[in-house]
């Protein structure tokens, strides 16, 4: 599976739900699977997504959160799944896209393309994990209910994004915020009062 | 009950009374009165922690998003290491947090490894445009906070609280 087709899968299981992307190749690959305003893109923060889409998930209880990460971009911030771990939202689905390079800033190879395992490191911090290799799998991952926070590695091939989400980080912010009941000029006029 | 340092005291009430019900914090020995003060008189207020001060960035940007008005608590040695999350998340997202930095390598200090970073905390929140307070006596310490924080969530931009260590480190009265 592509990594394109793997982010489908994600868009599909989501529903209404927000999407938190990893800077490049992730967050192009989220817009061109479907843009749509619950889709939260990072232009910056390499290793940041996991750690929005946690704050997210502890800010919305009632929401399930899916964070679309990278192999690299976990590996810079790995202490992330040490945190998950222990704050355990029920609600937050992490999706690694795992194609062993760094694709966006040219190919080069990532530890996990010589055996650095992201699903056992996730487990080594107590947070759920599953490898998967089809779309099949990855869709049966992201059903259901759940009890406790999900690391699923997605086994991919680069799928080469030609399209770019909106380079506007502001907008990007505030129809996110929008869109999922959290208007920001709502709050800052409550902030006043 | 050891009585905790004004300052303590004074940094949750600013906290608190600007509307703060989540803090993020990276471990400081100075901070250690201010998560036990918010532990035993704040239980509405989340203490979350984080393995380091980029990710509690992150994570504070994330609980904003969700309609929350996160503070992170750090010492300045880990203001460096939230940089990146700071200069293109926070920054170019607009998106306002209180940030309480326990000052390391200011007057006072014993340990030359901080003093690098401690001078250089106001140049830097300058060069990337965070507007800065510096509490100036621990019976300012509510008011600062709350004005801090009151400037972040009025200007959808992140603002830090400094506290020197002449204030954490005096002994108490």
């Amino acid at each position: 599976m592509t990594r394109l087709e793997a982010t489908r899968v994600v868009v599909s299981a989501a529903g209404e739900a927000p999407i938190v992307a990893s800077l490049g190749h992730p967050a192009y690959d989220l817009f061109a699977a479907g843009d749509r305003p619950q889709n939260f893109y990072t232009w910056g923060s390499m290793g940041m997504a996991s750690s929005i889409g946690l704050g997210l998930a502890l800010a919305k209880p009632e929401a399930r959160v899916y964070v679309v990460d990278g192999d690299g971009a976990l590996l810079m911030n790995l202490g992330s799944l040490a945190t998950i771990g222990l704050l355990r939202p029920p609600n937050l689905v992490l999706v690694v896209m795992d194609n062993g390079a760094y694709a966006t800033t040219g190919g080069q190879s990532s530890p996990t393309a010589l055996g650095a395992d992201l699903e056992a490191a996730a487990r080594a911090m107590r947070v759920e994990a599953a490898t998967v290799r089809t779309e099949d799998d990855l869709r049966a991952r992201l059903i259901g209910e759940r009890r406790e926070p999900l690391v699923v590695v997605a086994k991919v091939s680069e799928s080469a994004p030609t399209a770019r989400p909106p380079l506007d980080c502001v907008f990007i912010k505030q129809r996110f915020m929008a869109a999922i009941g959290n208007p920001e000029a709502a709050a800052h006029v409550a902030g006043r009062a | 009950m050891r009585e905790r340092p004004a300052w303590a005291t004074g940094v949750c009430a600013g906290l608190y009374a600007a509307g703060c019900r989540d803090a993020v914090y990276v471990p400081d020995n100075q901070l250690s009165h201010v998560l036990a003060e918010i532990g035993e008189r704040y239980r509405d207020v989340r203490l979350a922690l984080a393995t380091r001060e980029e990710e509690a960035v992150g994570i504070a940007a994330g609980l904003y998003l969700g309609g929350r008005r996160p503070a992170v608590l750090l010492q300045s040695s880990g203001l460096g290491n939230a940089l990146n999350a700071v200069t293109s998340l926070v920054v170019p997202y607009q998106i306002p947090m209180l940030i309480v930095v326990s000052m390391r390598g200011d007057v006072g200090e014993w340990n030359a490894a901080q003093v690098p970073m401690g001078r250089a905390v106001r140049p830097i929140l300058d060069a990337i445009g965070i507007a800065h307070a510096t509490i100036e006596s621990p019976a300012d310490a509510e008011r600062i906070v709350a004005l801090t924080a009151a400037t972040a969530f009025g200007t959808r931009m992140a603002a830090a609280c400094l506290v020197p260590r002449r204030i954490t480190s005096a002994p108490a009265p």
